[in-house]
């Protein structure tokens, strides 16, 4: 900007970097996110398909379950008594709140309107329509597979 | 004077194609002394180009097929990059059009602008505001919400009640008996090509006939010029 000699701002190079600096805001205004949209989507691990997953077997105790995040979806991992493991989808069919474990009845509880599900995911009472997905898991020796 | 850079590439155009004639031509043209109200063609004009644009970028991400088509459209929203926005101008944009639309046509026919010599240009812009309509209407389908499917089969029913060719023609537009894939793929079709170069085609028309005829004078204008005279 130009100045004179006591530092005052001349009219028309204040008018001159007024009308810069408006278009500048407008064509930033217009091409940032025009830019934004154009430009690659960042995703997070495996929430555009194939992902392994796997956790040790010790992480969930027998008669626990450990919420975890597979493909970008919340996903709960249950291992009930006798080696078995179980992984679900955990958001709840009703209006996708997560679903929480509980020890002492052995069953999946939805702390937004109280939809039960058993821990094969099928409903047992509540609003929920349809049962949880279930997910693809196998025991590979301390390792627990998701795929 | 020493001429800055942007000068210079002016002069090398105007030295060259003359436009500085042209756009003092165009620009510094002495028009009639209109109101406020005049301003609704261009509005019109002004939401098409938003149209264009913000159609464009969905299309990057939308997907025609009835399986895809809703969940594309809820990725754009929660997780393209102002996704939200472009949408949100492009649904928005498309009311507002028409709402300009109709209004320019109100001001058009409330002042006498169709009369001659510019009754072309009104059937001309029926066309336009025909064209806009079924625009409207196919890109309402799109997304395969409820609201779509529904207000696409009772759209198609409307046709439907015409009689004798009533039932023919809607099965033509609906690509079947009923509201399918087949409808989806030629309503997007309609949608992003036949439509918006029959439109853009029309539209340069219409433009081209405002600036060879030149903008109509307001009849309260008129009288006042013939009481002067």
């Amino acid at each position: 900007m130009e100045t004179v000699d006591n530092k005052q701002v001349e009219r028309r190079a204040f008018l001159d970097f007024s009308v810069v600096a408006l278009l500048a805001t407008f064509f930033g205004g217009v091409f940032y996110p025009i830019f934004r949209f154009l430009s690659p989507i960042k995703t997070r691990p495996g929430s555009m398909g194939e992902e392994k997953f796997s956790i040790p077997l010790a992480d969930v105790p027998e008669g626990s379950a450990k919420l975890v995040r597979y493909k970008d979806l919340p996903t709960i991992i249950i291992h009930t008594e006798g080696l078995e493991v179980v992984a679900l989808n955990a958001a709840c069919t009703h209006l996708g709140c997560i679903v929480k474990w509980d020890d002492e009845t052995g069953r999946l509880l939805c702390p937004c309107h109280g939809a039960v599900f058993d821990k094969f995911g099928q409903v047992k009472d509540g609003p929920a329509p349809k049962p949880l997905p279930p997910i693809d898991v196998k025991v590979e020796g301390n390792m627990i597979w998701l795929a | 004077m020493k001429k800055n850079i942007l000068q210079k590439i002016w002069g090398f155009f105007d030295e060259r194609y003359g436009v500085g004639e042209l756009f003092e031509k165009e620009m510094c043209k002495k028009i009639p002394n209109v109101d406020w109200t005049y301003c609704f063609g261009g509005a019109t004009l002004f939401f098409f180009q938003v149209q264009v644009i913000t159609g464009i970028l969905l299309l990057i991400y939308y997907r025609p097929t009835i399986d895809e088509a809703y969940n594309s459209v809820i990725n754009i929203i929660n997780n393209v990059p102002f996704g939200w926005l472009v949408r949100g101008f492009h649904s928005w944009g498309s009311n507002l059009m028409i709402i300009t639309l109709l209004l320019h046509m109100t001001r058009v026919f409330c002042q006498a602008s169709y009369k001659n010599p510019r009754e072309m240009n009104w059937v001309i812009g029926v066309g336009l505001f025909s064209l806009t309509l079924v625009f409207s209407f196919t890109g309402y389908l799109l997304p395969w919400t409820q609201l779509s499917y529904w207000a696409t089969v009772v759209g198609t029913e409307i046709p439907g009640s015409i009689p004798v060719i009533g039932p023919y023609l809607k099965e033509f537009i609906r690509g079947g008996e009923s509201i399918t894939q087949y409808t989806l793929s030629r309503f997007f079709a309609l949608h992003v090509i036949v439509i918006p170069a029959m439109l853009a085609g029309l539209l340069g028309l219409h433009l081209l006939i405002v600036k060879t005829v030149g903008i109509s004078e307001p009849v309260a204008e008129m009288k006042k010029r013939e009481k002067r005279s």
